[in-house]
This record gives structure tokens, sequence and C-alpha cells, in this order.
């Protein structure tokens, strides 16, 4: 068995806007997508992610560059003959068929007969929780149901590979939730894979396998959450995925100076030269009076209770924008720094995370 | 501000009031003096009758003399029966064209697709006695016999775009994503077609064909040109008795031919109604 399902190389497609400028929405895609993989592209709107979704599903032709799935060249197929199946943005449901005609629609299409289309239409259904509604019409459904409608009937005839556009987006902030961990334990179900599209950094953390960072039809950077969060490749990506500061300067061993005289110290030993330092606002606490180690001093701007967190926006001497976030248990020495409006920011080296200049 | 906010009101219900009656009125005046039996003065009231729809319809009334103006039932039926099966050809004819050319353009990219767009609005532009005169000359020159057919190519001209227009409108509010669904759960051009786009296509096409048969029984002005002698239509033949004088029969057969007009749209309604 192959390693891949998906096998994209330098897949590259541009649109010309009426304006005549053109646009690049896919620069030479290098991606390989592994069997029963949870993939997610993750970039801000127009960065080309569904133009990559619609490339594999064959709405899009590629002006160079082709496209394999499970070994087989797809790029001069149609749409109608590639083993993938979508879950469209809008959930694009047939407002004139019932759920049950909707969700077997491809097996009708196959030629499947009715006895066997009613059973496994009724198998998805369940799959998805909604056993026994196969009478109602689409627009008897809520949003969410709608949803899963779209999943079913893209799921039923077992695809290769399940193409997910921004599902979620439309569905309020506790259904989103349910949704994301019903995902999760679909795939595992059917033991396909998914490419998830989506432009919210947290639902590509929690649910992924592994995340492709886009930006400008390129891919920055494809790794796992986890990997993507903590060794950010590029600037891009860390300031996408989650909330940083970055401090730009020349790097020496175990410290990094940056222009406005401010010095990080880093447990990157072997880096030299022109870097960015990444510090995450939960790596920075409260310095205790006294403390050794590495500090940075900030005037406090504001500070904001969240929950579990107090997130402390700040200024460096030089004028600096810093974020810290400190966990709330640690409320006494918040009343401290709100009085003196001044705070002491101390963390851990090894934590920091240094960015080549050349890939900034 | 109270007396502001029920002074806006009270003027936009009398507005509202006010339109309806000037649409209204004048057809509820032809109804109620359909049933008046004063054969001198229609608007004067002298008692109730069915008489003017029995006289149209060809029975024996005891209306007599010069009241009486429908000189044959049986020209009327004929006249009847001409535009029915005018309109029947024609509402056929000018949907399956008006319909596939909306399907063609919509669907297809090619050249002077826009200049195409332009020459199907034209003939609803142009004034009908411009293209009354118009299709006559052609039929003349072209030595085609005028007639029931050329009644029928002629119509057929201006209701292929009425019927584009309207599917052309009902295409464009359609979500191509669903076309892209239906392809991409296997399902080839042309079964997308029969399974996704025509099923939502139907109300349209309806629409439009009930728009061009009303419109079709109901022409007069080109029809007129191009009849030749011997065909008389409805629209014609209802002109020919107002040029002798209104009278009450104008009346019955109008009440008649909303009476139809409505139970159409009625009927347009109910299916657009199913088909949402
Ligand atoms: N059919 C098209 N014609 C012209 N430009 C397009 C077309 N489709 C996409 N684009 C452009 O390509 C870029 C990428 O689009 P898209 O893949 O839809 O982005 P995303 O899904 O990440 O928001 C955008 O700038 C978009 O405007
Ligand atoms: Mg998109």
């Amino acid at each position: 068995m192959r390693e891949s399902i998906v096998r994209m190389e330098k897949a590259a497609k541009t649109f010309a806007t009426p304006e005549g400028q053109t646009i690049t929405a896919l620069g030479g895609i290098d991606l390989d997508v592994r069997r029963n993989e949870f993939l997610t592209l993750l970039g801000p709107s127009g960065c080309g992610k569904t133009t990559l979704l619609q490339a594999i599903s064959g709405f899009v032709e590629l002006d160079s560059g082709r496209i394999l799935i499970d070994g087989e060249d797809m790029t001069d197929r149609p749409p109608y003959r590639r083993p993938v199946n979508t879950v469209f943005q809008n959930y694009a449901l047939f407002p004139h068929m019932s759920v049950g005609e909707n969700t077997g629609y491809a097996l009708e299409v196959a030629g499947i007969g009715r006895q066997d289309r009613a059973r496994r239409v009724a198998e998805a259904l369940r799959m998805v929780g909604l056993e026994g509604l196969e009478g109602r019409k689409p627009r008897q459904l809520s949003g969410g149901q709608q949803q899963r409608v779209a999943l079913a009937r893209a799921i039923i005839a077992r695809p290769k590979l399940l193409l997910l556009d921004e599902p979620l987006s439309a569905l309020d902030k506790n259904l989103r939730q349910a949704m994301q961990i019903e995902l999760k334990t679909l795939q595992h179900e059917l033991g396909i894979s998914f490419i998830f599209v989506t432009h919210d950094q947290q639902e590509a953390l929690t649910m992924s396998d592994r995340v492709a960072v886009l930006s400008g039809g390129r891919i920055q950077q494809l790794d796992t959450p986890r990997a993507i969060y903590d060794k950010p490749r590029n600037s891009f990506v860390a300031t996408f995925v989650g909330a940083s500061n970055l401090f730009e300067g020349e790097a020496a061993a175990g410290r990094l100076v940056t222009t406005d005289g401010i010095a990080i110290s880093h447990g990157e030993q072997g880096s030299t030269g022109a870097a960015t330092a990444l510090i995450r606002p939960e790596q920075f606490f409260l310095a205790d009076p006294g403390q050794a180690g590495p500090i940075l001093d900030v005037d406090l701007e504001q500070i904001v209770f969240v929950g579990s967190t107090f997130e402390l926006f700040g200024r460096t001497a030089t004028g600096r924008r810093v974020i810290a976030e400190i966990p709330a248990m640690r409320r006494g020495l918040v009343g401290e720094i709100e009085q003196s409006r001044r705070a002491r920011l101390s963390y851990d080296p090894s934590a920091v995370h240094l960015i080549p200049a050349e890939a900034a | 501000m109270k007396i502001f906010a029920s002074l806006a009101r009270g003027s936009l219900v009398a507005y509202t009031a006010l339109f309806f009656a000037f649409i209204y009125i004048p057809l509820v005046l032809i109804a109620v003096y359909s049933f008046n039996a004063n054969p001198i003065n229609m608007m004067t009231w002298s008692g109730f009758t069915t008489d003017w729809y029995a006289q149209v319809l060809g029975y024996k009334t005891a209306i007599t003399g010069d009241a009486f103006y429908v000189e044959s039932t049986d020209q009327l039926v004929q006249a009847v029966f001409n535009s029915l099966k005018i309109a029947a050809s024609t509402t056929l004819i000018a949907t399956v064209f008006g319909t596939s050319i909306a399907i063609a353009l919509y669907h297809f990219d090619f050249f002077g697709r826009r200049f195409y767009r332009v020459v199907l609005f034209m003939p609803m532009l142009m004034p009908d006695i411009v293209l009354g005169i118009a299709l006559l000359i052609f039929f003349v020159n072209s030595g085609i016999n005028l007639g029931l057919k050329t009644i029928i190519i002629g119509q057929c001209t201006f209701l292929t775009s009425y019927v584009f227009i309207v599917v052309s409108a009902r295409l464009s509010g359609m979500d191509r994503t669903l076309e892209h669904a239906s392809a991409d759960l296997g399902a080839n051009e042309w079964t997308t077609f029969r399974k996704v786009v025509f099923p939502q296509l139907l109300p349209g096409i309806l629409g439009g064909a009930l728009l061009a048969f009303i419109i079709s029984m109901d022409d007069l002005v080109i029809t007129y040109f191009i009849a030749g002698v011997d065909v008389t239509t409805l629209p014609m033949f209802i002109f020919a008795m107002l040029r002798r004088g209104i009278k009450p029969e104008i009346n019955a057969i109008a009440v008649m031919m909303l009476s139809f007009s409505f139970v159409i749209a009625s009927l347009g309604l109910y299916l657009r109604s199913r088909q949402k």
C-alpha cells in the first residue's frame, strides 16, 4: 500500500483579475497527504485554500504540475470521475430533494439499486446522527443538521479522500466545537484521509494530524500542530498561528540583540546572524523580586481578565509591544502590578525559538 | 411625534387603498355592468340579467334588435378557437426555444454571447406597431400566405424573448455550487442537468410558458398586421365589435376572458408555491 493518498507536484494556478492583474492562487505546490491522515489547510482568506481543494476535486484546472490520487494521475480527469468527495462551505444540498435523496445521490448516479441505497442511506444518516430524517427537505433542517446531511452525502460512496471546505465556519461556537470532535471520530471510523480547510487556527491545532499553513498560494510550513506552534519556520506562521512576541535582531551564541538594544536569551547555541526570536505570551511569567535570569521590563497599558488567564498588554522602554499571559491563579501578583503599572517578565531561554532571517 | 407617526401611517393606508382601487374598480365595474339589463345605456342600472352571457354563448334571449351586437356566436367561437390554437402552438415553440437559449447562454461562453443577449431583448423593446409592420413586409416579400401560420411565426419572435427572460432570471438565481456538488458526487453533465438543473428550472419554465400563453391570447396589434383576411382572433373580434360602439355583450366577454386569465394565473401561482 502506498504511503501517500494524494500527491501534488508543482501545482500552479493563476487567475486574471478584471483589472488585468494576475493572482497566484497556487504557486507551485508540492504536497503529500498520507493515508488516514487528518490534514488541515490553514491560511487567511484568499490564500488559495479553496483553489487547492478544487484542484484535487477537479473544478480547477492547473496551469502546470500534476495531481495523483492513490497513485493514479488525475490531472486531466473530470470531477465526476475522481474518487474524492467534498463537503461544501455552504453545504450545497439539493433543495428539491429530500434528505434521503440528497444522501443517496452518489449511489443513485452510480446506478445502485433502490433497496441497497435505502439501507446505505440509513446507515450514513445514522453515522452522522440523523437517523429517520430521510423524508425531510433540507430547508426543514437547522444549519447543524444540514451540515450533517452534507457530510453523510459526501461519505456514502466511500471516497478515498474527503475534502471539507470551511465546513464549520457557519455554525455557532458550541455546535462548532461539538462538530469538531464528531468529525475527528468520523474520520477515525471511516479510516480515510480528510483534507480540512479553515482560517481558524484554533480549529486547525485541535483537529489535525498535520497542518499546512498557506499564504500567497504557497505552503509556508507543513508540520504537526505542535511543531507549527512551537517551531514556526517563519514570522508569518508565527504570527498567524497563536499570539506572538517577535524580536528581530542579531543572534550570537545564547543571545539575540535587537536594534533597539533589547537582549533576549535563547537556548539555540549554534545560531548566529540575523534572526527573529519568538516568545509566546504564555511563556512569560511574573518574576519574583530579586530573581536572576533573563528579565524583560515593561510598562503596562492594559490588563484583561479572560477567565483562565490575565492578558497583559505592555511596552518596553523603547516602545516595543509585548503581550504576556499570566495564569489567573496568580491573582495576588496581578493585583500588585495593577498598582505599579509595571511588570518584570521573566522567561525560560530554552523555550525561546529562533527564526533565521532568510526564512522570515 | 406620535401624531406624525399615525399621520404617516394613515396616509400610507389611504395611498395603498387608492392604488388598488384605481386598478380594480374598472374591472369590478365591467363585471357589474355585464349583469345590467339596460340595453341602451349600460352605465344606468335597470335590473339584473344574465342575458348578455347567454347571448354571447348563443342562446336565445329576450333581447332583440339593435341591442344585439354579436352577429354570430359561431364567429366568436371560431375566434376563441383560433386564439387558443395560436396560443398553444406559440407557447410550445417559444418555451422550447426560449429555455434552450437561456440555458445555452448561461452555460457556454462563446463568441458574441453578449450580443445574443441584446438581440433577444430587442423584440420586447420594439414598438408593437413597428414589429407588426416589419413582420408583414417580411411575410409579403417572402411570399408566405398570411394566416394562422404567419401569426404563430410572428408571435414566436417576441414570445421567445419573454420566456428567455423569465428562465434566465431563474437561472441566474440558481446556486452554481449545486452543479459542482452533483459532479463531485459522480454525475456527468447530462445527469447533472436532468437531476439538478432542470427540476430547479421547471417553475421558471412553467412561468415563462404561462406568460407567453397569456400574452399570445391578448396580442392585438402585431397579430392584426399579420393575420391576413381569413383568420380572426379573439382580441381582433372584440376590437371589431368595439368599432361599432361599446355594448353590453363586450362586458360579458371581458368578464369571461378575465376569469380565464385568473384561472391560468392562479394555476401558475399554485405550481410555483408547490415547487418552492
Ligand atoms: N475563478 C476565479 N477567478 C479569479 N480569481 C479567483 C478565482 N478563484 C479564486 N480567485 C482568486 O484566487 C485567490 C485564492 O482564492 P481561494 O482559493 O478561493 O482562497 P481561499 O479559499 O483561501 O479564501 C483569491 O485571491 C481569489 O480572489
Ligand atoms: Mg475559500
